[in-house]
């Protein structure tokens, strides 16, 4: 009997594996130290400029015991002497009007803490204090104590895993009133970390390569940006002796290890870019669709989008689900034994209440209003949620375009960073501002911070503290919207479709 | 016949030099003691241990097979007593109206001396090998032994002696620093790292790695601040947090092969310190550490020896600081047949406003 129940099973797991294969992975591995040992960091500093006291010496020869081959040269220096490197080491000690916008389309990867570059890299806004600050003793006494501590933001990124991240604070410098800078990375960054649980503080952050930037270009290649200070490699905190075997300490002491991660991460190679490709899309799809069960939770025999919900579940059950029908007000048991909940736009926030929340199961939520039940954002409604062309509900007129920003992604479906055509019409479309650990694919045009579709891993930290059980998503489809998709907006949901149902 | 006049002539200006360099700071002004008192050693060995009295009233220091007694107000010599073996360490305890435990080498041996009268009170023999150094911790009111050639350290109840566990360890073992709360530190000077051993069982605990730090040897620590205090003998002197093993202050030293390190905690200290380090050895200076708050340390300058600084104690209830200064050659010990123990001086240092025989 147990054989009838494990062989589906292991099916399943094959079949997973085999369109894990076939469609580009979000996220390539972390390659192991040994594999970096021998390739050559170029180390950009102030060089004769530099201010003093500083620790490029103690990086350099950091770099070095990491088995790294390490090229110095200064600001000055053109951008040519990137060639052949593999990472680029950016100090803050190197001025950053003498470097100016110089490696911003470099296409070796960048590891950088001079916050002062952060805006010529495209990393944040050009604005001082409002995009990007560096926090020292001498002009931020009270700050300075405050930024020696941080707070896990992101759960799920490769970093956060590599460094074991949690929701909650560590110490980033030693016990001295630190200098430390943070950026506001564009939405297509990644917050690993932030300074007193503000994300657009962060700490520690990234950009995957082709990820927009803040500028709105697409990122050449891997980007991180690091909290340190020229002269404060040295108080990077690391447990040692018996501490070291102390969880607690171990967990709080991350700074160094943070460091070497994030710069591990900048070094490795980035997943392969996908292609749109529409046709090799719904093949992925249609090999996991297989065998898997969605349950659709909609308003049964409610009026406007009815129509559309049928054409929705009649695109997934063609695509090869097993699609089950539930009203809004059923119970939540209905996702017993379901893949995927997907539910619709034509559900009224208040009927389905809280149903749904805690399930193991993947969920989509076509209903961007539905973002603070589902704890994908905060609960201050036209501040942490809204939409877009809502009669008598927004300021903002009715919109067709959404602006990718996180192309890297497989819930991208291959489309190029900027704006694509989402469906014909203009219409409503719904937004939120998910927290660090979600990836953003697509905002409103001009409104970076209103995000229309991004996706929340398992284990990922969502709002209000509470973790994933299973992957979240948000894909703003209005009642009758489905019907108006643009080919690109059907790739999108198809894709949204097979990232959530990956775990 | 040249020989023998320039000898005394060449030993006189030694002598001159000497008493001028550990005179002045040569740093910039920050020292916060001067030289209050300079005691002139007689015999041929070097005093290899020093410790204040409780009350801070009266120096002890062994030399060779003896012990002395001095006042620390007036510099006078005082009792002297007779040890089975050379004096190797010296701790002083509150407890009981007073107790000094010595531990000899050549027999090895743990020694409990009455204060008053100075007397051997009880002599236990020491089983772990020749003893290199002793500590009594306070606080949690143990006494450790050292031992250099037996790679270990003892614990020993401090009221009778008894072994009580002992750990074994590997390298070269110098200075060590208790917690007071559950953990010894000792240097190892053969690795750049700093001991760790839990004292309930005597149990090695790993060890806290000192990168940049060669030949660590001079050991103390701030049992409120939980810092440790270690001088390398590459000119560095590092101030590790204890919690983490982390080392967050690097400061240059005189270079020295072997060193000593004392700290003491006093948050009213002459010169507005709020607690000092010292560290000497067979460098050409003495070093200090000023502490200014339990996260910030910087350097308290320095004073030049003229002659090797065998041993070292600090007294914040007397706000003294001695050395115990022979010249090099003798100080390479007392076995050493050439040596001459010519210009060996205990130098008692005091703040400000102290009186002293200058």
């Amino acid at each position: 009997m147990t054989r009838f129940v494990t062989r589906p099973r292991a099916l399943g797991a094959l079949v997973l594996m085999a369109s894990a294969l076939a469609w580009p992975q979000a996220r390539a591995a972390l390659v192991p130290w040994a594999a970096l040992r021998g390739k050559t960091v170029l180390f950009i500093t102030g060089g004769a400029d530099s201010p003093q006291p500083n620790d490029d010496a103690l990086v350099s020869r950091h770099l070095r015991k990491l088995g790294l081959i390490v090229r110095a040269v200064d600001a000055s220096a053109p951008e040519s002497v990137a060639g052949g490197a593999s990472l680029i080491v950016l100090s803050s000690t190197a001025n950053s009007h003498a470097l100016g916008d110089k490696y911003a389309d470099s296409t070796v990867p960048i590891f950088t803490w001079n916050t002062y570059d952060y805006p010529n890299l495209g990393l944040t806004g050009p604005v001082l204090h409002r995009d990007f600050e560096v926090i020292d003793p001498t002009q931020h006494y009270p700050d300075s104590f405050a930024v020696l501590y941080a707070y896990g933001a992101n759960l799920t990124s490769q970093i956060s895993r590599a460094v074991g991240l949690r929701p909650q604070l560590f110490g980033t410098l030693y016990l001295e009133p630190g200098t430390a800078g943070w950026g506001r990375p564009g939405p297509g960054g990644t917050v690993i970390a932030d300074f007193m649980g503000r994300q657009s503080h962060a700490a520690v952050f990234t950009y995957e390569r082709d990820a927009s930037l803040a500028n709105g270009r697409p990122a050449p290649a891997r980007r991180a940006g690091f909290y340190l200070g020229s002269d404060d490699f040295h108080l990077l905190t690391a447990a040692y002796g018996p501490a070291a075997k102390d969880p607690n300490m171990r967990r709080w002491a991350i700074g160094l290890k943070l460091f070497d991660t994030a710069l591990r991460w900048a070094a490795s190679p980035p997943p392969p870019l996908p292609a749109y490709d529409p046709a090799a899309l719904d093949s992925a799809i249609r090999r996991i669709a297989h065998g898997k069960k969605v349950l659709f939770v909609e308003r049964v025999n409610g009026g406007e989008g009815r129509r559309s919900d049928e054409h929705m579940v009649e695109h997934l059950r063609r695509l090869g689900f097993t699609v089950t029908i539930a009203d809004q007000s059923d119970p939540e048991t209905r996702a017993r034994g379901q893949d995927l909940v997907i539910i619709s736009g034509t559900c009224s926030k208040w009927k389905l209440a809280n149903r749904y929340v805690n399930v193991s199961v993947p969920v989509i939520s076509l209903e961007g209003l539905m973002s603070d039940t589902l704890h994908f954002t905060g609960y201050d409604r036209y501040v942490d949620y809204g939409e877009h062309g809502e009669l008598h509900e927004s300021d903002d007129p009715p919109e067709s375009y959404l602006d990718i920003v996180g192309a890297w992604s497989p819930m991208a479906a291959g489309l190029k960073p900027g704006l694509v055509k989402f469906e014909n019409t203009p219409g409503v479309l719904k937004w939120a501002r998910p927290l660090p650990d979600a990836t953003v694919i697509a905002t409103l045009p001009n409104e970076p911070w209103e995000c229309a579709i991004f996706g929340y891993p398992k284990g990922a930290l969502m709002a209000g503290g509470f973790i994933a059980p299973a992957r979240r998503a948000l894909l703003p489809l209005d009642n009758p919207t489905f019907d108006d998709l643009t080919p690109q907006g059907r790739a999108l949901f198809d894709a949204v479709v097979l990232w959530t149902l990956g775990g | 016949m040249r020989r023998h006049c320039e000898a005394p002539r060449a030993g006189a200006i030694l002598l001159a030099a000497t008493a001028l360099a550990i005179s002045f700071a040569v740093t910039a002004g920050e020292f916060p003691y001067r030289v209050l008192h300079r005691i002139a050693l007689t015999g041929t060995a070097p005093v290899q241990a020093l410790a204040f009295g409780p009350g801070g009233r009266h120096l002890y220091a062994t030399a060779g097979a003896e012990l002395r007694r001095y006042g620390t107000v007036s510099a006078a010599p005082g009792n002297r007593l007779k040890l089975p073996g050379v004096g190797v360490g010296l701790a002083a305890a509150a407890r009981d109206g007073g107790v000094l435990y010595v531990a000899t080498r050549s027999p090895a041996r743990l020694l409990i001396l009455a204060l008053r009268p100075l007397r051997i009170r009880a002599s236990v023999a020491l089983r772990n090998g020749e003893p290199s150094a002793l500590l009594y911790d306070s606080i949690g009111h143990a006494l450790y032994v050292e031992s250099r050639v037996g790679r270990s350290v003892a614990r020993l109840d401090p009221k009778n002696g008894k072994t009580l566990g002992v750990a074994r360890l590997h390298g070269l073992l110098e200075q060590m620093a208790a917690s007071g709360r559950g953990m010894l530190y000792v240097a190892n000077a053969a690795g750049q790292e700093l001991e760790v051993i839990r004292t309930v069982g005597m149990r090695p605990d790993g060890a806290i790695p000192l990168s940049g730090c060669t030949a660590p040897s001079g050991l103390a620590m701030d049992t409120v601040g939980r810092r440790l205090f270690v001088a390398c003998g590459n000119g560095q002197a590092l101030v590790v947090d204890e919690d983490m093993g982390f080392t967050f202050v690097r400061l240059p030293i005189a270079r020295a092969a072997s060193l000593r390190a004392v700290f003491a905690f006093d948050p009213l200290g002459p010169g507005g310190w709020k607690g000092g380090v010292f560290m000497a050895g067979d460098g050409p200076a003495l070093d200090a550490i000023r502490m200014k708050a339990f996260i910030s340390y910087v350097g308290g300058g320095s004073l030049l020896l003229g002659g090797t600084c065998t041993a070292l104690a600090l007294s914040p209830v007397a706000r003294q600081l001695v050395l115990a200064l022979a010249p090099r050659a003798a100080a390479m010990g007392a076995t050493n047949a050439g040596a001459t123990a010519g210009g060996a001086q205990l130098l008692i240092l005091g703040g400000d406003g102290a009186e002293g025989s200058q």
